[in-house]
């Protein structure tokens, strides 16, 4: 161990010798070597850039990013690799330099660029980066303390690392899919790549911890993270509930909807409001929730019935209440009706949809959760601001998503110093 | 470089006070398990987590919730009444001494009781403070309540998931108190973010999270399909909302258990000719082996309403129809495929490359029970500072005397005194 307390290195807290906005981020002059591509790898690097580290994806078109060229902004050019969706949702405030890693050449401009960089993230599938020349000890060769995270689907060890995961894949096999239904039907899964996200969310909070380890030590390290055990420890409880009271989660009545099942209480549900697909959610956790609402709909006769007396009768009964409240709900505006019952003391919310929350949340507009970008190609574009709210070192939103190999000169000739004519000489060799 | 706790995890020497209700307790657990001495300041009888089922032999007790023992392993307990003066009192004192505190109570609860982040940083400028709540400190509905549920439906992951093919079916909350996981993720990350800065500057600062805008930042396409084509993304069974119905991608096997492949069909040239060499083995490629098909399966995207690609589908849905789900899983990925398994979290125990070759899961003897207990492990494997499981859940106040007494140093007489009057 080679303790240097509260080391930074001076060198990437140089000023950079560009113009690019500023970061009032905590991560200013770390620089992060990004592989990732899809969602959960940018995802990862997308907190890291968002909090101030500069991110340089590497980009091939050979190799294109799918998130680059699936489903695209009505403003992308015909055929553009810069319109996708996914690609401008998660790459804003990050730098894209093409080149080909996998010729000899481009693999030396990586490595160079390695060795004045803090981090190296990827998602491939596990032992591909291996396979270019690029393992961890090849990193650690031209870079002693780099910290280097995987996020593959399997992890880098055991008999089926060479299988790979999507989004839903994780959430199918972790269990999350299944937890997510209706009793007695096709498991209603997660609507979109949950795990992806987070994924992502324990990639960079690995890397942040690395970071931190270092800062005290001077030591980096390699991370390995499997998807699908990032989706393994969000059902804890249910494995307990069988490893100590062999209770499996596949069962009849399982997943048991929106009811809930601990705590046993009801009403908790979602039911249906005025409008095309408008519902709220409501839940009464104690006695006193059960009362307001009894207050909330006027106490007609039903809700003095014996059997929703007491949070075990309604319980007992809860498909008779659910139809109840149902009809109760099902005239009246969504929003209206949740801002009222919050106001009797009710734990009530609205199911909102993007629009709902980009165009109609007080709150989410109060607190600036949206905010705009101008990309070159799409023109003005409104993104999610960084979360959560750091008081002395915010996120910010400084740069829209790259072009595809926007950053390329300044990588080669800013970073690593490359001359035009050596430039030419590699662009001529199909290293770019 | 384990630390005096024996923690060789990258947060080992960090001590963290957690306040934290059921909605924050897995930020707490995530700092824990990376070698942090998190002190769990709950009120005298226990946090009302620990109230939460399922119990050991479904016998509720506040030292025996399953709900509460995955959240608060690795962690130390203390109870503290913040009502009352002396609880106060002994709450400053662990605050000048911690590192990080976190905690859940409603806004505005704790600068009420003089032990807001301006009391608790004064003269300890190092302090990093979070405070994770259901809508953030400020805005118009941060004193609305809420709970995993009300979080999923307004932040927006409800109104992706559910089903297209029952009718009135409503949106659907995927189970395991996802809402709370998801805004502790954003805590934690909060948390480290701030760490880094103290290691450049010196300086602490305060934290806001709001699990509304965690769960509002965590819907993938839904935001950009409605920034960039002015869509809301449509609910579908056992696959991704999207802004137009696309193929099933859900598929029941032989023993019903279902499996599923994004997209539905196979991805590129090469799995799709893995995928008709199975079917053929079995005598079921149908007319997939036209080479119109494989034609196909070289551009790029297949549209979501291309009639060739539905074919191929429904050949599919029949073809794994007539296996096991295991068998569809196991040789679809030995195929190229990215195959899922739709398990229940305990059948994941008999995965072997899990249980046995990554040695995800943690088994220790629980003394309180006499019985061994088999955890979910680790998220992530460092190779230099470990993941750790150190110990199991405190019992409720079960380090009162280690820490009010032997750190701040409280006589046994007078924590007998506290006890009794209500402050611990």
């Amino acid at each position: 161990m080679h303790q240097q307390s509260g080391r930074v290195s001076i060198e990437h807290r140089m000023p950079l010798p560009h113009s690019f906005p500023p970061t009032r981020g905590p991560l200013a002059g770390l620089r992060i070597v990004d592989f990732s591509w899809v969602v959960a790898g940018p995802q990862a690097t997308r907190v890291l850039a968002d909090f101030g580290a500069e991110v340089i994806r590497l980009e091939y078109e050979a190799r294109i990013d799918p998130s680059r060229i699936g489903d695209a902004a009505t403003t992308a050019a015909p055929g553009s690799v810069n319109g996708g969706l996914l690609f401008n949702h998660f790459n804003r405030n990050k730098f894209s330099f093409n080149v080909n890693a996998v010729h000899p050449r481009g693999l030396d401009l990586i490595k160079r660029l390695i060795a004045i960089s803090d981090v190296v993230v990827e998602n491939f599938r596990a032992h591909v980066l291996e396979s270019w020349g690029l393992g961890y000890e090849a990193m650690q060769h031209v870079r002693p303390d780099i910290i280097y995270c995987s996020l593959s689907g399997f992890g880098h060890t055991g008999r089926d690392r060479a299988f790979s995961t999507w989004g839903p894949t994780a959430q199918a096999n972790s269990g999350l899919t299944m937890m997510s239904g209706l009793p007695g039907e096709a498991p209603a899964g997660w609507g979109f790549s949950y795990m992806d996200h987070t994924a992502g969310y324990y990639a960079a909070s690995a890397i942040l911890m690395a970071l931190h380890h270092r800062n005290r030590t001077g030591e980096g390290q390699y991370i390995d993270i499997s998807q699908i055990e990032t989706g393994l420890v969000l059902t804890g409880p249910a494995v307990l509930d069988y490893t100590v009271n062999g209770r499996p989660y596949r069962r009849p009545g399982n997943p048991p909807g929106n009811r809930s099942q601990h705590p046993a209480i009801a009403p908790h549900g979602v039911y249906p409001c005025a409008g095309e697909d408008r519902w709220i959610a409501i839940a009464a956790f104690h006695e006193k929730h059960w009362q307001a609402l009894r207050t909330a709909t006027g106490d007609p006769a039903w809700c003095r019935e014996p059997e929703f007396e007491g949070n075990a009768a309604r319980v007992e009964h809860q498909d008779e209440l659910d139809r109840r409240i149902g009809e109760w709900t099902r005239g009246q505006d969504a929003r209206s009706l949740m801002v009222r019952l919050q106001g009797l003391g009710i734990p009530a919310g609205m199911v909102q949809n993007a629009q709902d929350r980009m165009e109609d949340d007080p709150q989410l507009r109060e607190r600036s959760a949206y905010s705009e970008l101008v990309s070159a190609e799409l023109g003005k574009a409104v993104h999610e601001t960084p979360a959560p709210k750091l008081s002395r070192t915010p996120g910010d939103l400084r740069m829209p998503p790259p072009l595809f190999g926007e950053h390329s000169s300044y990588v080669l000739q800013e970073l690593l110093g490359l001359s035009d004519d050596e430039i030419a000489e590699l662009a001529g060799e199909a290293v770019f | 470089m384990p630390d005096m706790n024996g923690a060789a995890g990258a947060l080992a020497g960090l001590r963290v006070l957690e306040l934290a209700n059921e909605s924050g307790q897995y930020a707490g657990r995530l700092l824990a398990d990376m070698g942090a001495d998190v002190v769990k300041v709950e009120p005298p009888g226990g946090e009302v987590a620990r109230r939460t089922g399922p119990f050991v032999d479904d016998a509720p007790h506040p030292d025996r919730s399953l709900f509460f023992w995955h959240y608060n392993f690795n962690k130390r307990s203390v109870t503290l009444n913040l009502e009352t003066p002396d609880g106060r009192a002994l709450l400053r004192q662990l605050a000048g001494g911690a590192d990080v505190v976190l905690e859940t109570f409603r806004p505005g609860y704790l600068p009420g009781l003089g032990l807001g982040y301006e009391a608790l940083s004064a003269g300890h400028d190092g302090l990093i403070m979070c405070s994770l709540t259901p809508f953030g400190q400020t805005g118009p509905y941060r004193d609305f309540l809420a709970s995993d549920l009300i979080s999923l439906a307004m932040g927006g992951p409800m109104a992706s998931c559910g089903y297209d093919d029952i009718p009135g079916a409503p949106p659907i909350r995927g189970n395991g108190y996802q809402g709370y996981q998801t805004g502790s993720h954003f805590a934690f990350m909060g948390i480290l973010l701030a760490l880094y800065w103290r290691d450049v500057s010196g300086a602490g600062q305060y934290i806001d999270a709001s699990i509304h805008e965690a769960c509002s930042s965590t819907t993938e396409v839904a935001i950009p399909a409605y920034t960039y084509l002015k869509k809301v993304a449509i609910r579908q069974t056992g696959r991704h909302a999207a802004i137009r119905r696309t193929r099933p991608w859900q598929f029941r096997c032989e023993d019903g258990v279902y499996v599923n492949l994004v997209g539905g069909v196979p991805r590129g040239a090469p799995a799709w000719r893995a995928m008709v060499d199975w079917m053929d083995g079995q005598g079921m490629a149908e007319d997939l082996k036209q080479p119109a098909y494989d034609d196909m399966f070289r551009k790029r995207t297949l549209a979501a309403d291309d009639p060739m690609a539905a074919h191929v589908g429904d050949c599919m849905a029949a073809f794994f129809a007539t296996m096991p789900g295991l068998e569809v899983y196991n040789e679809g990925q030995a195929r190229g495929m990215s195959i899922g398994i739709v398990r229940a979290p305990e059948e994941a125990l008999a995965d072997p490359h899990f249980r046995h070759d990554r040695q995800f899961f943690i088994e220790r003897y629980h003394e309180d029970i006499g019985r061994m207990v088999t955890y979910s492990g680790r998220p992530y494997v460092f190779d230099k500072t470990p993941w750790e499981f150190l110990r199991h859940a405190p019992r409720v106040g079960e380090h009162n005397v280690d820490i009010l007494g032997g750190e701040l140093g409280l006589t046994g007489d007078r924590l007998t005194v506290l006890a009794e009057s209500g402050v611990i």
